[in-house]
């Protein structure tokens, strides 16, 4: 007598009808051979899915995180950049045309791009340092962290300020870029007074 | 296996996706084991599967936002991890497993009666053979999911598994005359 073979089993393990399903049904009606070995078949398929989790020896959750961060730093700065550059342009623009006063608002509006272009300027310059391939000490890497959280927390409200009402809009804005500057300034000593304590 | 209930997948993605940085950390907290205890039965060493866990939470941070929410996140998370362990896999294809040394070489250690725990067993599969018991038995994909994964048909899949069948019987000592 033939008997299945081992790809036939697994077949009929399968929720699909496989071709000639119902012969290789038919077979193991009269063969117990056939039976018992598709029993072993079930019966290691359930001790493998028995077998215990393998754990991880180390925490990978620290350098995912810290790429996620490095990435969005870089994201942050390609689009403060851009941003950057615009509002500087417009600036220097109204500067060269020297036209008349603008609208009442629209010293917030300037004021507000003024804070962009600031926010740009320290991006550029703590870039200059190259913060994700230098090494910290503790505590500074803490102080450098938490300063990192602050920006992250500014940027997803400013993105959510974007949606509001011109009036509160302009007002959350300008309140937010200053802040972010500000946040910036502080960040960008952290590093530098770092890199110049060390001779780096 | 589904760690979060439909409510709180929503929760957690949705701070996610605002880049809430707890949440993406409460991803990576949830989805640990499983996603490395997947990484480390494809991949050879406990480094490719770190490696594999690494790169697995880093596209899920990234790629959050493009999570439709139509299928199970741990479902979305695992697509996400075997393939980062099958492409691990390919890149390290170089390094042979003792069972096809042993082809190559004519040696036939398998029939020197050898009684293997599972474990073992399973460790001594070929790279190939040990993913496809893997995501077939264990993580329920099909022949024709495995095959999109690995860039193959689903006759290659099938017949993997009836190959790795056949050895894990003869090693574990099962093989009976019929």
């Amino acid at each position: 007598m033939t008997h299945l073979s081992m790809e036939t089993l697994l077949g009929l393990r399968e929720s699909g009808v496989e071709p000639g399903e119902a012969a290789a049904r038919e077979h193991l009606e009269c063969c117990a051979g056939c039976r018992a070995e598709l029993e072993r078949l079930h019966q290691r398929v359930a001790r493998l899915k028995a077998l215990p989790a393998l754990r991880p020896a180390r925490d990978r959750w620290p350098r995912v995180a810290e790429r996620v961060r490095a990435e969005r730093r870089q994201r942050r700065l390609r689009a403060g950049g851009l941003v950057g550059l615009a509002a500087a342009a417009s600036i220097a623009l109204a500067v060269a045309l020297g036209g008349p006063a603008r609208p009442a608002g629209a010293a917030g509006e300037q004021e507000i791009q003024l804070q962009m272009a600031r926010s740009q300027a320290l991006e550029s310059a703590l870039n200059q340092y190259h913060p994700d391939e230098r090494v910290l000490d503790g505590r500074t890497a803490g102080i450098a962290e938490a300063l990192e959280d602050r920006i992250a927390r500014v940027d997803r409200e400013l993105e959510m300020a974007e949606l509001e009402e011109q009036q509160t809009r302009d007002q959350q804005l300008l309140k937010l870029w200053r802040e972010r500057v500000g946040l910036l300034d502080a960040l960008v000593d952290v590093h530098v007074t770092r890199a110049s304590n060390v001779g780096l | 296996m589904d760690l979060y209930t439909v409510a709180d997948a929503e929760s957690v993605v949705a701070r996610a996706r605002s880049g809430d940085e707890g949440a993406l950390e409460e991803l990576y907290r949830a989805f640990e084991i499983p996603v490395y205890n997947l990484a480390r039965r494809i991949c050879r060493t406990t480094e490719d599967a770190e490696d594999v866990l690494q790169e697995t939470f880093f596209e899920v941070c990234r790629s959050i936002g493009r999570y439709r929410e139509e299928g199970s996140l741990w479902g979305w998370v695992r697509t996400i991890a075997a393939s980062k362990a099958l492409m691990r896999l390919r890149r390290n294809k170089y390094r042979e497993t003792d069972e096809l040394r042993d082809e190559v070489t004519g040696h036939r250690r398998e029939d020197t009666a050898l009684r293997m725990d599972l474990e073992a067993a399973l460790e001594r599969l070929s790279e190939t053979s040990r993913a496809v018991v893997w995501l077939h038995d264990v993580e329920g994909y099909t022949h024709e999911e495995i095959a999109g994964m690995m860039g193959k048909t689903p006759s290659f899949s099938k017949s993997q598994l009836a190959r790795a069948h056949h050895r894990l019987r003869r090693w574990l000592g099962e093989e009976v005359e019929i």
